[in-house]
């Protein structure tokens, strides 16, 4: 380079693959403290990790913990959306032993690759990924030469090769269902992003370490036709500033299958994804509690309910005179 | 030592060799697939029209989840080309993905010749040159034009 060329501060300046690896290496670090996917824990080591911290998130987990019964971690590197789908989508196949289930959800992947192709994609940029996945999809069914139990799965679902290779296949099927729908989508990446369609995919969806959104959840929903839960994990706390029920929200396929509760429930807090395990008939008389649930919601009985209805009530006679 | 980077090499060249795309052309060198030479010839009708430009692509077993290491050997004039030739490109960097393949690389840093992004300049010099005096830019671009044909 001439050296009259440039001012001191682009000289002194890292440069940009210094910065980036500088990045990757901090994420790296903190990223091997954990698993891909951890170990199923006790919804109580939530309550632990907010102990001492702010008393909406104690509420929050203490509500939350009258419908989920356990939490998985995944490891915060970007890729813990996909990781934790991955992971509670095979181990509810392991659990119900539902073929059909696979053979639908493998009708998706055929057109998703018709979709990639139809965009211009090479298959064979993608056929390794899509294979891997399917192989741990047949793995999860009973009674073949290369089925899993759970510990297997876990073991699988902690292989970088294994675990990379279906991330980026999730990736690929994201991409492409945006794409394929771009109209459909592109409101809601302006909404995030500022980025045209065809950008928001290159940059946000296609490169692994991307964080996930509610525009990538919708399109894997859609085009694997899984419905997803998520649950969100906040401060907010209603509009009378004291409500701390935990939210959620159910991202059901536009192909339409009606569950109560979907097969894939994540929690969500800000920046971060982990898996939830809802509480069983059989939690509940392990623990003797006497909470009413009704598939997705808890029917409280106490008294603060009572008392906004008296509130409520006081309202609607006011408004009367 | 058949390893998944190497079988997914052997399809990248497969494509380039069957479906070469145009102004482009890359082979493994003997004896290994993980090293690759390259050319891009220079786009017409611009000043980097006839240009012949070499380059390197570095593989390792993580490809294709990691880009290779691409470099110029043939020196270069260009708002977002080190010195050394490596290049700033966002597909190399924070924007890989698995679905580009060797063909969409060099695709990709063959229209980059001609669309530079002075915004985050690996050389300092062709960057202001681009923006403020485009003709003694292109000047110097006909330049490296030249030495492309006789440099070894």
């Amino acid at each position: 380079m001439n050296s009259e060329a440039g001012g001191g501060s682009e000289e002194d300046r890292p440069r940009d693959d210094e910065i980036l690896a500088f990045h990757h290496a901090i994420r790296a670090a903190d990223a091997e403290k954990l698993e891909f996917v951890g170990d199923k824990e006790p919804l109580s080591v939530l309550a632990m990790e907010y102990e001492a911290g702010n008393p909406v998130f104690r509420a929050k987990v203490e509500n939350l913990s009258q419908t989920y019964s356990a939490i998985r971690r995944a490891r915060g590197d970007g890729n813990c959306f996909f990781r934790s789908f991955m992971f509670s989508y095979l181990e509810h196949i392991l659990e119900t032993k539902d073929e059909a289930e696979v053979r639908r959800v493998e009708k998706n992947i055929e057109q998703s690759k018709k979709a990639l192709i139809d965009l211009g994609y090479q298959e064979f940029t993608f056929e390794d990924f899509l294979s891997i996945f399917v192989e741990q999809l047949e793995s999860v069914l009973p009674g073949r030469e290369t089925s899993v139990d759970i510990d297997l799965l876990v073991e699988k679902c902690r292989d970088r090769y294994i675990s990379d290779y279906v991330v980026m296949f999730f990736r690929f099927v994201t991409s492409a269902e945006i794409r394929r729908r771009a109209e459909f989508f592109e409101p809601f990446i302006l909404g995030l992003s500022n980025m045209s369609v065809q950008q928001f995919c290159k940059a946000s969806v296609e490169p692994m370490g991307e964080e996930s959104d509610h525009v990538h959840i919708t399109a894997l929903s859609d085009a694997l036709g899984v419905p997803i839960r998520v649950v969100y994990l906040d401060r907010s706390v209603g509009a009378d500033g004291k409500n701390t029920d935990v939210n959620h929200h159910d991202f059901v396929p536009t192909e339409g299958s009606n569950v109560d509760i979907p097969p894939v429930v994540l929690l969500y807090r800000p920046g971060h994804y982990d898996i939830l395990y809802t509480r069983t008939d059989e939690d509940l008389s392990h623990v003797g509690r006497h909470d009413k649930v009704t598939g997705r919601q808890l029917v409280k009985e106490d008294g603060n309910a009572a008392a906004q209805n008296v509130e409520e009530l006081n309202y609607v006679q006011a408004e009367a005179t | 030592m058949s390893t998944p980077a190497r079988k997914r090499l052997m399809r990248d060249f497969k494509r380039l060799q069957q479906d070469p795309p145009a102004g482009i052309s890359g082979a493994p060198q003997d004896n290994n697939i993980m090293l690759w030479n390259a050319v891009i010839f220079g786009p017409d009708d611009t000043p980097w029209d006839g240009g012949t430009f070499k380059l390197t692509l570095q593989f390792t077993e993580d490809y294709p989840n990691k880009p290779p290491t691409v470099r110029f050997v043939s020196k270069m004039f260009h708002p977002n080309i080190y010195a050394d030739g490596s290049i700033c490109l966002d597909i190399l960097q924070n924007q890989w993905s698995p679905i580009y393949d060797v063909a969409a690389i060099l695709t990709s840093i063959q229209s980059l010749l001609c669309d530079p992004n002075p915004n985050s300049p690996a050389n300092s010099e062709a960057a202001r040159m681009y923006s403020e005096n485009r003709r003694e830019y292109n000047r110097r671009v006909r330049e490296i034009v030249e030495q492309s044909w006789t440099a070894e």
